[in-house]
């Protein structure tokens, strides 16, 4: 051949190559990244059951996996079939667009969402609403007025009873410090204030020495946590707003060589580290999320559009406090994750 | 060409034979033949562009020769690079010192030949080494002071060093006095001839044609990349010597044409001076005239050409436009005074060669062309076309982009630039470097044309035809002085060089 | 008239040489500036001090030294870099990708301890010696071949770990690397006994041997250096792995003290290495820098950090304080060069 013939057949040979590896990332192909409950998706059905497609904004990571747990108790609850798929990753925000494509094109019933980026996934949703299929949000939802309702975790109630097992855990009285992960976004600023605002109101006698950000890092959590109980040397717990914040205290008690327990530290969400210096006793206890909350929750919100009733703007998912003496129990231990 | 004294003469510790050496367009060294004897220093001697630092480079390594045959002790020798050069012997002090000037003397002479252990070096041993190697050159320096320490003239005394550290046999001195006093030349001197020996020579870069009678014993001549003749020291006088360097006959029309406007004083510069180089340099420029600014490279006349337009700083001296003293402290000042000045480096400093030909023309003018908020095009086009004809610049659009154009075409743009400022005074920096033969003498017809019309020119350039061709008045400068003014009826080649280089005490009785 | 050659006296005198002020004039230039960092250091500490009984503290003290470990190994080896006039944006996510590749080597594949470190070592090597042939084979800046390479491995480091953390629970002792007490009843911990061993390593490196002598040689005049003969390629390379085996060493120790590899930690930590060697004196334009300069530079940043939390100024202030710091420290560092190159 001679070479241009030889380039364009490389550029063909590339360009199928390319198309087929696309394809293979693509939501409807992998079984990977989805999966049905009880039944397969129905396509075209007239109205047997309900369809309910569900987009998260991951799919292998544990917490996703334990909505999806959520969302299928409600499914087989409510009579509906639903779909759980997420990229694999939360900064796919191709793949996940692709996926709420895809569910769209097999005319769903309802749609549940929760956006990893709500701009690049506003022309789907308007048009789902001109189709007339109902959008409900979970998690952290979308930055938009098409969804019915969004079902999530209120961050601030869940604050407030850490806040109020940080209180009791040290007598109502004495010196608390926070190691918040940020203070741009909703979830950092909300639990700080969530925990602030519950002690501003309710212990008189407790003072908060200190509020200070690790970026959710660690290291630097730990770093900070340090210098917080140095120059606070009658400091008597610590919140830490998110999974890293946390860690990053206990690596800090342990680095100190402080005996357990004579700083009570209450985390956020869970992960091993977390359970794992829970049982130990390092830590006092955590809030946790409630994601088959979020999962079911979800998918009932979704029935009762359906059914025509209204809405309320927002479904509290719930939060649980736990600590060694329920971490085992199997309501608690259906919503942790590692 | 060929040499009479040395062909079957004693054995000689370094002889060039037929030399030859092209880059395109032009032939910098023709059949040069060039020979260094045992104990003996050799001048080299020649205008800029004369071929000695080219035939320097091809002894050095640095290039390759077209042609020609090199004999180092009467053996063949063929350099290959510049350590492969020193390998053999040839130890070269360029110009511009190759040193690093956070390492301390020491570490600088010794660089890449470090005594090590383990890829661990001492220093203490290191500093020995250097304390005997400058003990035994007669040197007093400190090896353990940075380079950025000393002063320019121990800086040459440590790349002495460094290029003596080698068991040289030859070696090759470029320009060594050109920043030293007078009594650091003395030591330089001393230097030399502790250096020459029965097993050694020197190839002494110079020009300074009468430091030469204290140093050198012989002196060869190059010009035009052309050995014109060697001579002994001792039978020859300077005016000789600067007769070979600038013989040539001119060709052509020889003369500038009679000034038409001459008129009233447009620039007057008094006392100048800068830091480094410009001492007290005082001169008029003149309406409907050409002021050629002649000397040899380095004498200061592109500083002081950028001193005028603010572009460095002054440390004394005043500026006066159409008779009122000015304060000029950047480019900008200058443009708006209407002065202009042309770069020698036209490609880095004179036009935007990733622009198109409107742009460049119109870069000194462009807020005139603002309306409302932005450039307007149309009417840089407008301004653009004017030039393009009245100065015959070949382009097929005034969107063509500069890079495209030739050399001679532009200059034009460049120069259309400072016409379209609307500049009383324009500066010319070699005007025509790099352009050939007959876009030169567009040029120069455009230079004529423009001071018929009342402007002023000063037209900087190393070519002495040129500067005869062209120049109504002629200044020389020297080492920063300007030594003389004169009409272009009193000059000669012959002249101007001496003056160039400082001999004209002697010029009465040469 | 004749040219007769006069004859010349010989050469003797010495007033061509040596200044007044001579021998010491370089050495205490350099000892000026580095005297004036730790008096800066000391100034620093002594105003904390005195703003917080807590901060002086021997456990406080240990907490600095923990909490600058890590960002001071980076330093270390990137002073090389920065002295030969180039600069490495990749040792933060490097240092990252290597926390991750020790998880792979120990926990996925259960080799042990000293196997994992010594290729995690090699890793971070590796790493340096890529961006090495970026800049001196392929001739890519600095800057850019870096930024790259900052990219390549925080993708790396997501994809490997599966965007997880990867943790060390197979070997409990990997955790003691950064975090065993070596004196017994205070804080001090191996960690903190590394980075400081390393300190006169890396110190011995950049004035003893042949690499340091052309690390500054390459960053004071690198035409020069290769003018006269040196293999200026070849040694760039290997200044660039030398880099490289830091952020290996960085990555461990980080790794170690979480006893977890966090793929997505680390964020940012290349520009406060880069900032503590620049405050440490040494020149981003190369040619001029000192190991010590470093250190103190590191602490530097460290004692702000802490002093500053430990006063409870508010976060936003934290940042802009130290951003100024900098400012002010590479500013005086340019006006003592300017006054010394003007003599």
């Amino acid at each position: 051949m001679n070479s241009r013939t030889k380039i364009a057949t490389a550029a063909g040979g590339l360009a199928a190559l390319m198309i087929a590896l696309s394809g293979c990332s693509s939501a409807s192909e992998t079984p990977a990244s989805s999966t049905s409950s009880t039944s397969d998706a129905p396509v075209d059905t007239p109205a047997e059951k309900p369809y309910v497609a569900l987009i998260s904004k991951g799919f292998q990571q544990q917490f996703w996996q334990i909505v999806q747990t959520g969302a299928e108790q409600a499914a087989e609850e409510f009579n509906v079939d639903i779909t759980f798929e997420g990229p694999d990753s939360e900064a796919n925000v191709d793949q996940q667009i692709q996926q709420l494509q895809a569910a769209l094109d097999k005319s769903p019933d309802a749609i549940g969402f929760a956006a990893l980026d709500s701009q690049a996934a506003s022309p789907l949703l308007q048009q789902a609403d001109d189709q007339g299929i109902p959008v409900i949000a979970f998690d952290s939802g979308v930055d938009s007025d098409i969804p019915l309702t969004t079902a999530t975790t209120d961050n601030k109630a869940a604050a407030a009873e850490a806040a109020k097992q940080m209180a009791d855990a040290i007598g109502n009285e004495g010196e608390v410090a926070l190691v918040v992960h940020d203070q741009t976004s909703i979830t950092g600023t909300d639990r700080r204030d969530g925990f602030l605002e519950y002690m501003e109101a309710n212990e008189p006698n407790i003072t908060i020495v200190d509020v200070q950000y690790g970026g959710g890092d660690q290291a630097e959590s730990a770093d900070l946590a340090k210098a917080i109980i140095a120059s606070n040397p009658n400091l008597k717990g610590i919140f830490g707003s998110n999974e890293g914040s946390a860690i990053g205290v206990v690596q800090a008690v342990k680095e100190l060589g402080l005996p357990d327990g004579q700083l009570v530290i209450i985390g956020f969400d869970s992960g091993l580290a977390q359970t794992d210096a829970i049982r130990s006793g390092l830590m006092y206890g955590a809030i946790t999320q409630n994601p088959i909350g979020i999962g079911y929750e979800t998918v009932k919100a979704a029935v009762a559009a359906l059914n025509g009733e209204t809405l309320p703007l927002v479904i509290d998912t719930g939060y649980f406090y736990y600590d060694s003496t329920n971490i085992d129990d199997p309501e608690i231990a259906a919503v942790l994750y590692e | 060409m060929a040499t009479d004294s040395t062909a079957q003469g004693p054995p000689s510790l370094l002889r060039i034979r037929g030399a030859l050496k092209s880059f395109p367009g032009v032939r910098a060294l023709n059949d040069v033949d060039l020979t260094l004897g045992y104990n003996e220093v050799l001048g080299l001697v020649g205008e800029n562009g004369a071929g000695k630092s080219t035939l320097m480079k091809l002894l050095s390594g640095i290039y390759q020769p077209d042609g020609g045959e090199f004999f180092l002790e009467e053996r063949p020798f063929e350099p290959m690079s510049p350590r492969h050069s020193q390998e053999l012997g040839i130890s070269i002090i360029h110009q511009e010192l190759n040193l690093m000037p956070d390492l301390t003397v020491a570490q600088n002479i010794f660089i890449g030949r470090e005594p090590h252990r383990f890829g661990v070096q001492s220093d203490k041993r290191l500093n020995a080494m250097t304390t005997e190697l400058l003990d035994r050159l007669g040197l007093a320096l400190d090896p353990t002071l940075l380079i950025s320490e000393l002063s320019v003239a121990q800086q040459q005394m440590a790349e002495i060093a460094k290029a003596l550290s080698y068991e040289a046999r030859v070696l090759i001195m470029d320009e060594p006095t050109a920043a030293l006093n007078d009594n650091e030349v003395d030591t330089l001197f001393g230097i030399v001839r502790r250096f020459v020996s029965p097993t050694t020579g020197v190839i002494y870069i110079s020009h300074r044609i009468q430091e030469l009678s204290r140093i050198v014993d012989r002196v060869t001549v190059l010009r035009d990349g052309e050995n014109v003749g060697e001579r002994n020291m001792a039978e020859t006088t300077d005016g000789e010597i600067i007769s070979m360097m600038v013989g040539r006959k001119l060709t052509g029309k020889e003369r500038p044409p009679a000034v038409k406007n001459q008129g009233k004083i447009v620039l007057a510069v008094k006392g100048l001076s800068t830091a480094k180089l410009l001492r007290d340099v005082t001169f008029e420029a003149r309406a409907g005239e050409i002021l050629g600014f002649a000397g040899l490279m380095g004498a200061g006349r592109t500083e002081l050409a950028r001193a005028i337009v603010g572009a460095d700083p002054k440390t004394s001296g005043t500026i006066s436009v159409h008779g009122s003293e000015v304060t000029i402290n950047s480019p900008a000042d200058a443009s708006r005074l209407g002065i202009g000045y042309l770069s020698e480096d036209r490609k880095k400093l004179g036009v935007l060669v990733e622009r198109n030909v409107r742009e460049n023309i119109a870069l000194p003018s462009l807020a005139s062309f603002v309306r409302g908020l932005t450039v307007n095009t149309a009417l840089m086009d407008v301004a653009a076309h004017r030039y393009i004809d009245n100065l015959r610049i070949k382009t097929p659009s005034t969107t063509q982009d500069l890079g495209n154009l030739s050399g001679g075409n532009q200059q034009k743009v460049a120069i259309a630039k400072w016409l379209l400022r609307d500049c009383d005074v324009l500066i010319f920096d070699e005007p025509t470097r790099g352009i050939d033969v007959g876009a030169k003498e567009e040029i120069y017809a455009l230079l004529n044309e423009l001071v018929s019309e009342g402007k002023a020119i000063i037209a900087i350039s190393s070519e002495l035809p040129e500067v005869l061709r062209i120049a109504h008045r002629i200044a020389v400068m020297s080492d920063g002085r300007l030594t003389t003014i004169i009409p272009n009826s009193e000059a000669t080649q012959e002249k101007l060089m001496e003056y160039a280089t400082n001999a004209t005490t002697e010029a009465a009785t040469a | 008239m004749s040219n007769a050659k006069k004859s010349v006296a010989p050469v003797a005198d010495a007033s061509v040489g040596a200044r007044d002020t001579g021998k010491l004039s370089h050495r205490f230039q350099g000892s000026i500036q580095q005297v004036l960092a730790f008096a800066s250091l000391l100034l620093i500490v002594v105003i904390f001090s005195v703003l917080s009984p807590h901060f002086l503290t021997a456990n406080n003290v240990t907490s600095i030294l923990t909490a600058a470990t890590v960002t001071g190994l980076l330093a270390l080896g990137t002073t090389f870099v920065i002295i030969t006039g180039g600069i490495d944006l990749s040792i933060g996510t490097g240092m990252v990708l290597c926390g991750v590749m020790a998880g792979v080597f120990l926990t996925y594949w259960g080799w042990p301890i000293w196997a994992g470190v010594i290729f995690t070592l090699l890793v971070g090597a590796l790493i340096g010696f890529t961006n090495g042939f970026s800049v001196s084979i392929l001739g890519i800046p600095p800057f850019i071949a870096t930024l790259s390479m900052m990219l390549i491995t925080t993708g790396l480091a997501l994809v490997i770990s599966g965007t997880a953390p990867i943790y060390f629970n197979d070997t409990p002792d990997f955790q003691k690397i950064m975090n065993l007490t070596i004196i017994p009843g205070t804080r001090f911990s191996m960690g903190v006994l590394i980075f400081i061993l390393m300190m006169p390593v890396a110190a011995f490196i950049l004035s003893k041997t042949i690499l340091g002598r052309y690390t500054f040689a390459i960053g004071s005049n690198e035409a020069a250096t290769a003018l006269s003969g040196v293999n200026v390629r070849k040694w760039k390379l290997a200044i660039y792995t030398l880099s490289g085996v830091f952020v290996g060493l960085a990555g461990i120790l980080s790794a170690s003290r979480l006893s977890s590899a966090q793929p997505t930690g680390g964020l940012g930590l290349e520009l406060q290495a880069i900032a503590a060697v620049v405050i440490g004196g040494t020149s981003l334009a190369g040619g001029k820098g000192s190991i010590i300069g470093t250190v103190i530079g590191s602490l530097i940043m460290a004692v702000l950090t802490n002093g500053l939390r430990i006063v409870s100024v508010p976060q936003e202030w934290q940042s802009v304080f130290i951003g100024i710091v900098i400012l002010v420290a590479v500013y005086l560092d340019m006006l003592r060069r300017r006054r010394a190159a003007a003599r």
